[in-house]
């Protein structure tokens, strides 16, 4: 479908954009991207969540992400949810959207930061107006696999 | 039946992709200038059809047949040239062409970010899934006669 398709490119142009707009080019500064991503996390979640009751807790929130909201943006569940109830999780998505098309295996493995990163911060601005404040990172170990890790941050 | 070798060309005629499979004599050239050549001819061979037809042509240059082997040619509306050369009992080579450019090229190539499309063609990823493709393709059977 055409609206996929834009997706996909305007994504991988907006990281182009960021990586050149970086000077120094052994320390890469892809807060700008992971901002880009919590401001959009943040207002999609009001349109997600509009028919939806409240959750009754924070797995219960965290599962919404891993089935409805990501087949809304990425058209697939996550595969793995895993969690030690201290609040931290564990989302593993075997074949990554934006990762899919790159490369099965090692290959482009040092540039694959970029294409997490906005995901991250789609994750962590959806949490953030769920009342859930935490920190989003992503590991990715072999292409098109990533697991993304959340910490909650309790105050 | 089989498939011998396949070239894929921008438009501004360099090489982007080379692969073979059942090549049993070489050029004795680098791929570099045999790259040259082919284009060169395929480059003469469409301006001489469209020239020489008696009539208005559609598709133009669709594919050449020597006693050996045969060479199809795609040519997308954006310029790219698929080149492939099979046996001469090689059917539906067109369509397969048309559904490399669509499922692998676009897909691998056009939709991955790293590929860029001046290039010759370095994703992994890409000559496996064409590798692939080709091999279960009916064109592909059997090993040459």
């Amino acid at each position: 479908m055409a609206d996929d398709i834009l997706l996909d490119l305007l994504h991988s142009e907006i990281v182009q954009y960021v990586v050149g707009n970086n000077d120094n080019m052994k320390d890469e500064d892809l807060s700008t991207l992971e901002y880009i991503g919590f401001s959009t996390g943040y207002r999609i979640i009001e349109r997600l969540t509009k028919e939806m009751p409240r959750f009754k807790d924070e797995l219960d929130t965290m599962k919404f992400i891993c089935t409805d909201f990501w087949s809304a943006v990425y058209k697939k569940q996550i595969d793995n949810l895993r969690t030690n109830h201290q609040g931290v999780y564990v989302l593993q998505d075997n074949v990554f959207r934006f990762l899919s098309r790159l490369s099965n295996g090692k290959q482009y493995l040092e540039v694959a930061p970029r294409y997490v990163t906005f995901t991250c911060g789609v994750i962590r601005g959806s949490l953030a107006n769920l009342n859930i404040q935490c920190l989003v990172t992503a590991e990715v170990q072999s292409l098109p696999s990533c697991k993304f890790h959340i910490q909650v941050q309790r105050t | 039946m089989t498939v011998h070798n396949i070239y894929i060309f921008d438009k501004q005629g360099s090489l982007l992709f080379y692969q073979e499979w059942n090549r049993l004599k070489n050029s004795g050239m680098t791929r570099e200038e045999e790259a040259k050549l082919m284009y060169g001819m395929l480059f003469s061979l469409k301006s001489f059809v469209n020239k020489i037809s008696p009539l208005d042509t559609k598709e133009g240059f669709l594919y050449y047949k020597t006693s050996k082997y045969t060479l199809h040619y795609l040519e997308t509306p954006s310029g790219l040239k698929f080149v492939l050369n099979t046996d001469n009992h090689s059917q539906g080579v067109r369509d397969l062409l048309h559904q490399i450019y669509k499922e692998i090229f676009v897909e691998y190539v056009v939709k991955n970010p790293l590929c860029s499309l001046n290039e010759p063609i370095q994703s992994e990823l890409f000559k496996t899934k064409l590798d692939a493709y080709i091999k279960q393709s009916s064109v592909y059977l059997t090993k040459s006669m």
